[in-house]
C-alpha cells in the first residue's frame, strides 16, 4: 500500500515540464503517504531538471524512503550567489564549481554519478552552409563535427551569415555566433570558455595571465556580440526547440539536454536537428555535493543505485556504464558520437574564475570595446 | 503592459479609462482590487504572490481552471516592468511577492543587483514585436504578406511620410523598448549586440523611423485600443494607419471584429525582439510556495494548456511539442540580439528620448485654487520636481523631461495666470531643470477654480506658437469643481470649432481632491486623451504615469 501511494506521490512531485501534474492530486492516500518520505532539497543545474522531474526517478527515491526536491539554478550561481543553507545538496554541472563549494564548505566526499560531453546543436540548413565553409564536418559514422578553430576564424572576423558565400538559405544579417549561456553564472558558458580559450591558446590549457591576456579579446567578444544571455542551459534549449532556426542557428550545450529530448519521441526533436560534436570538446561531470548526512544519501544513490544508473542514462547522460548509454540511443534511433575523445582538460578552477571574472567587466563597461585591459588580469 | 508606474501595494491604483472601458483595463482594475486580499509576510502553501505585468490580465480563466487543478491561486498585483526591476533589485518585493511576471527578465538582468534575487525562471509564451499596418496601406507600400521587409525598408518609408504609426514609450512599456532595440540593432546591421557608438551612427535613419510615430502611450493595451476607437471614428485624436505592438496585441485585434479594416502584420526579415513571459519564483520564496510555484509551470506547460493559451491570448507555445497556428507568422522568426551591457540599454533609451523621438510640448494646466493649500499643492510640487531629475530609481530616472522637450506651466485660480516656457536643451539640460524646478516650487495657492478659461488659455498658446513637429498634449490637473468662467459646454463648442489641428491635441486629465470625475472623462474622451485617477494613488505617480502618453 505504501508503495503505490508512493507512486501516486511520486505523481504530484513531478514538476516539470508537459506533465499532467494533476493526475495524482486526487485521492486521500497521495496526501497521507506525503509524511512517509523524507523530503530533501537539492539545487541542480537546470540540464538535469528533466531528470529529476522524471516520475521514475522519484520513484525510485521514494523507495529509498526520499522525496528529492528540487530548484534549478545555473552553475555558477549555485557556486557562488545561491543560499545554499536551504538546501541538503548542490547538484553543480561540473567539477570545478562543485569544488568551488566543497572547498568554502569544507565537504570531504563529492559524487559523479555521471557525465556529458559539450555539443553544438543546430539545424540541417545551417550545417550545410557550414559544411562548405569547413566548419562542419561528416564523420565515418554519420555524426557531425564542428571545427572550432576554423569557427573562430570566422567569429573573429566578425563574418555575418549573409556574408558567407554562396548561402542563399540562412542569409541572416547577424554575426555568426554560437548561442551560450551567461559566462557570469552558468557552467556551460563556462565550459565554452574552457574550449574557445584552449584553441585560442595554441591548443593548450590557459594558464598565467599572459595566456589570459592573449584570448581574452576574442572570447570576451564570443560573449559580449550575442547581447543578452539567460542563465540556464535550458533557456537556451527552449528556444532552440521551440523558436526554432531562425532563432538559435547554433547553440551549445549539453549532450544530455538534447539525448534527453529525442528519446522523450515527443515530437519535439524534429528531422532537420542535427547535433555536431566541437573539436575540440569537454566533458561536464554533474557532481553532487552533499550539504548535509541526506544529501549524502541523494549522491551515494545516484552512484550505486542501478535503477538510478540506469534512469539516468535513459535520461541522455553517459554513466559509469558505457553500454547503458550505448543500449538508450540504439533503442530510440539517436544519432551520437559513440567514443568523444577529441577532449580538452579545462583551465583550472582558478584561471577560469579570473577569466570569466575579466570577462564579466566587459559587461560594465561602457563604452564599445570589450577587450580588458592588462591591469584587470592581475 | 507599462514599465513603470506607481508602486501598487502602496495604494490601490485604479485606471479611469477616458475611452471606452476595455478588456485590458477591466482585467487590471478588477485584479487590482484583489490586491487587497493579498496578504503580507512569507507565503502560503497554495497560493502564489505574484507582482506582473497588466498585459497578463488575459490569463485569468486559464488561471483560475489552473487553480482548480493544482490548488495553486495566483494572486496578482500589476505594476510596470521597470518598476518591478526596481522592486526586485532593492528587495521590496519580499514578504509581499513570491514570484514575478513579466513579458521579459532580460532588463531586469542587466542590474548586476539582481543576482540571487530570483531562485528559477520558467517561460509561459512568446510573443514578438512586429508592426502591424492597415492592410490597404501595407498593399500600398507593397508589404502585403509574404513581401520581405527589412527594418531598413520601414525606416525609408516612414521617413519618407508614407505612412504613421503607433508605439508605446519605450521606457513606460517593453513592447515600446522591445522596438527601439529591434530597430536599432537591425539598422545598426553590425550583426552583434548593439553598442552605443552604433546607436550613434544609425541616429539619422533611426529618426526618420521615429518621425512617423503619431502616436504614443504608456501602455501596450491603451494602444491597441486607442488605435481600433480611431480608426473607426468611434474616439477622437490622431488617426494613425498602424501600430508597433505584440504579434499578440495584433492579432487580438484581428480577431475581435472592431477594425474596419484586419491589420497586416510585417515581420522584418532582419529580426524581431520576443517576449517571453518567464514565471519567475523570487529566492524569498518559502518551500511551500516553491512547490506550488513548480506545480503551477508544470501545469502551465502542459500541451493541453500550451493550447489554450495560444488560442485565447494568441501567444505563441513555448513547448516545442505545441505547434505554432497557421493564423500566426512564420514559424521561427530570427531573433535581433538585446544589448548585453546595462548602460548600452539605458543609452538606446535616453538617446530616444533626448535625439530621436519626436520632442513632447507639453502645456500643464495646474489648479492652484484655494483648495490646494497645504499638502495639496506641496504634493503638485513634488510631482513636478519629479520630473525634473529628481527621482533616480529605474523606472523615475526616464520619466524626467528630457532634451529638445517644452514644458510650459500654466497655473490658475480664478483665472488663468501668466504661463512660463521652459524649453530643456539636448545637451546639458540641468539649467533648464533647474527652472522647471524653481518655478514648480514658487507654485503658491489661493483663489477660486477656472478650469476652462484655463484649458481654453492653453489652446490660445498652442495657436500661436511655432508648429514645429512636436507631440502636443495638455495635462490638467484640478481638484475641485470649476467655479469661474466657461463651463464644460461652453469649451466644448469652443473646441468643435478649433483647427483640426488643435483639436487633436489630447487632453490628459488628473482625478484629484473634488474635481469632477464626470467632466474629466468627457474631457478626455473629447480630445482622445485619458484620465488618470489621482485620488487613491498620488499626483507623483499620476504625472509621471501620463509621461507615457506625452
Amino acid at each position: 500500500m505504501k508503495r503505490a501511494a508512493s507512486i501516486v506521490l511520486a505523481a504530484v512531485l513531478v514538476i516539470g515540464v508537459g506533465v499532467a501534474i494533476y493526475l495524482g492530486n486526487s485521492g486521500s492516500g497521495a496526501q497521507k503517504s506525503r509524511t512517509d518520505l523524507s523530503i530533501v532539497k537539492g539545487v541542480i543545474g537546470s540540464e538535469k531538471a528533466a531528470f529529476f522531474n522524471d516520475q521514475r526517478v522519484q520513484d525510485a527515491f521514494a523507495q529509498h524512503g526520499l522525496k528529492v526536491e528540487v530548484d534549478t539554478a545555473g552553475s555558477r550561481q549555485i557556486a557562488t550567489s545561491v543560499d545554499l543553507d536551504k538546501y541538503d545538496f548542490a547538484f553543480p554541472s561540473s567539477t570545478p564549481a562543485a569544488e568551488k563549494i566543497q572547498r568554502e564548505r569544507k565537504i570531504t566526499q563529492t559524487y559523479a554519478p555521471f557525465y556529458s560531453p559539450m555539443v553544438i546543436a543546430s539545424f540541417r540548413p545551417i550545417v550545410d552552409v557550414l559544411a562548405r565553409q569547413g566548419v562542419a564536418k561528416k564523420d565515418a559514422d554519420g555524426t557531425w563535427t564542428f571545427d572550432m578553430a576554423a569557427y573562430l576564424e570566422l567569429a573573429k572576423k566578425g563574418t555575418r551569415w549573409d556574408q558567407l558565400p554562396g548561402n542563399t538559405t540562412y542569409p541572416v544579417r547577424k554575426n555568426v555566433l554560437v548561442r551560450t549561456t551567461d559566462p557570469r553564472n552558468s557552467n556551460s558558458a563556462a565550459m565554452y570558455l574552457a574550449i574557445t580559450s584552449h584553441v585560442l591558446n595554441g591548443d593548450a590549457v590557459v594558464q598565467g595571465s599572459a595566456d589570459a591576456q592573449k584570448v581574452l579579446p576574442l572570447v570576451s567578444r564570443l560573449f559580449l556580440e550575442q547581447g543578452y544571455t539567460a542563465t540556464t542551459s535550458e533557456q537556451p534549449f527552449d528556444d532552440y526547440l521551440s523558436l526554432g532556426m531562425g532563432n538559435t542557428p547554433l547553440l551549445f550545450l549539453y549532450e544530455a539536454q538534447f539525448v534527453d529530448r529525442a528519446i522523450r519521441d515527443d515530437g519535439s526533436i524534429t528531422a532537420d536537428m542535427v547535433l555536431m560534436y566541437p573539436s575540440p570538446s569537454v566533458l561536464s561531470k554533474h557532481t553532487v555535493v552533499p550539504l548535509n548526512d541526506k544529501g549524502s544519501q541523494v549522491g551515494k544513490l545516484l552512484v550505486e543505485d542501478p535503477q538510478l544508473q540506469e534512469l539516468a542514462a535513459t535520461s541522455g547522460f553517459r554513466t559509469t556504464r558505457p553500454a547503458q548509454f550505448a543500449q538508450v540511443v540504439k533503442d530510440h534511433k539517436v544519432l551520437v558520437r559513440t567514443n568523444v575523445v577529441d577532449l580538452i582538460d579545462p583551465p583550472t578552477y582558478e584561471t577560469l574564475e579570473r577569466l570569466l571574472a575579466a570577462i564579466g567587466r566587459t559587461y560594465e563597461a561602457k563604452g564599445a570595446g570589450p577587450a580588458p585591459k592588462d591591469e584587470e588580469l592581475r | 503592459m507599462r514599465w513603470w508606474g506607481a508602486r501598487v501595494g502602496r495604494g490601490r491604483r485604479v485606471f479611469v479609462a477616458g475611452i471606452l472601458a476595455v478588456s485590458a483595463l477591466l482585467g487590471a482594475a478588477c485584479s487590482t482590487s484583489e490586491e487587497k486580499n493579498v496578504s503580507t509576510g512569507p507565503g502560503k502553501a497554495g497560493e502564489l504572490r505574484v507582482l506582473a505585468g497588466s498585459e497578463l490580465a488575459d490569463l485569468e480563466p486559464i488561471l483560475t481552471e489552473a487553480a482548480k487543478k493544482t490548488g495553486v491561486t495566483v494572486r496578482f498585483t500589476f505594476a510596470g516592468t521597470l518598476d518591478g526591476v526596481q522592486q526586485v533589485i532593492d528587495g521590496t518585493t519580499r514578504d509581499r511577492y513570491d514570484a514575478i511576471w513579466f513579458s521579459s527578465n532580460r532588463y531586469l538582468s542587466l542590474h548586476p543587483e539582481s543576482a540571487g534575487k530570483t531562485a528559477t525562471e520558467t517561460k509561459v509564451m512568446t510573443s514578438p514585436v512586429v508592426l502591424g499596418l492597415a492592410a490597404s496601406k501595407a498593399k500600398e507600400l507593397g508589404w502585403s504578406s509574404g513581401a520581405q521587409v527589412t527594418w531598413a525598408d520601414v525606416a525609408e518609408a516612414a521617413g519618407a511620410g508614407k505612412f504613421t504609426y503607433g508605439m508605446t514609450n519605450p521606457a513606460s512599456s517593453n513592447s515600446g523598448f522591445s522596438a527601439l532595440v529591434g530597430v536599432a540593432a537591425a539598422l545598426a546591421g553590425t550583426g552583434a549586440a548593439l553598442e552605443q557608438p552604433d546607436v550613434d551612427k544609425v541616429a539619422p535613419q533611426l529618426e526618420k523611423f521615429f518621425s512617423a510615430q503619431k502616436l504614443t502611450a504608456g501602455s501596450s493595451g491603451w494602444l491597441s485600443d486607442a488605435y481600433a476607437e480611431r480608426s473607426t471614428g468611434k474616439q477622437s485624436g490622431t488617426k494613425v494607419d498602424g501600430i508597433v505592438n505584440y504579434e499578440s496585441v495584433l492579432l487580438s485585434l484581428n480577431a475581435s471584429g472592431r477594425l474596419p479594416e484586419p491589420l497586416t502584420l510585417i515581420y522584418p526579415s532582419d529580426g524581431v525582439v520576443t517576449a517571453d513571459y518567464p514565471l519567475t519564483l523570487l529566492s524569498s520564496a518559502t518551500d511551500q510556495v516553491a512547490e506550488g510555484y513548480r506545480a503551477l509551470v508544470g501545469y502551465l506547460r502542459s500541451p493541453d494548456v500550451q493550447r489554450e493559451i495560444m488560442v485565447r491570448t494568441h501567444r505563441r507555445p513555448a513547448i516545442p511539442q505545441v505547434k505554432v497556428d497557421k493564423a500566426f507568422g512564420p514559424a521561427s522568426l530570427v531573433e535581433l540580439p538585446f544589448p548585453a551591457k546595462l548602460g548600452v540599454a539605458d543609452g538606446l533609451i535616453n538617446t530616444y528620448f533626448d535625439k530621436l523621438r519626436r520632442p513632447a510640448r507639453t502645456i500643464y494646466v495646474l489648479d492652484v485654487s484655494g483648495s490646494m493649500s497645504g499638502d495639496r499643492i506641496e504634493s503638485l510640487r513634488n510631482a513636478l520636481v519629479k520630473l525634473t531629475g529628481a527621482d533616480d530609481t529605474v523606472a523615475g530616472k526616464f520619466q524626467r523631461f528630457h532634451g529638445r522637450e517644452e514644458v510650459t506651466l500654466l497655473p490658475f485660480s480664478s483665472s488663468p495666470e501668466s504661463p512660463q516656457t521652459f524649453t530643456v536643451p539636448e545637451k546639458s539640460p540641468d539649467t533648464a531643470l533647474a527652472d522647471i524646478r524653481a518655478a514648480a516650487m514658487a507654485l503658491e495657492s489661493g483663489g477660486g477654480t477656472a478650469v476652462y478659461d484655463s484649458v481654453l488659455q492653453a489652446y490660445d498658446q498652442l495657436k500661436s506658437e511655432s508648429q514645429g513637429d512636436y507631440a502636443t498634449s495638455i495635462v490638467l490637473m484640478t481638484d475641485g469643481e470649476n467655479t469661474t468662467g466657461s463651463r464644460l459646454d461652453g469649451f466644448k463648442q469652443a473646441h468643435s470649432t478649433f483647427p483640426p489641428r488643435l483639436r487633436q491635441i489630447p487632453i490628459f486629465t488628473i482625478l484629484f481632491g473634488e474635481g469632477s470625475t464626470d467632466e474629466m472623462n468627457q474631457l478626455a474622451t473629447l480630445t482622445g486623451g485619458r484620465s488618470f485617477d489621482a485620488r487613491e494613488g498620488s499626483l507623483e505617480s499620476a504625472f509621471q504615469e501620463i509621461r507615457g502618453y506625452q
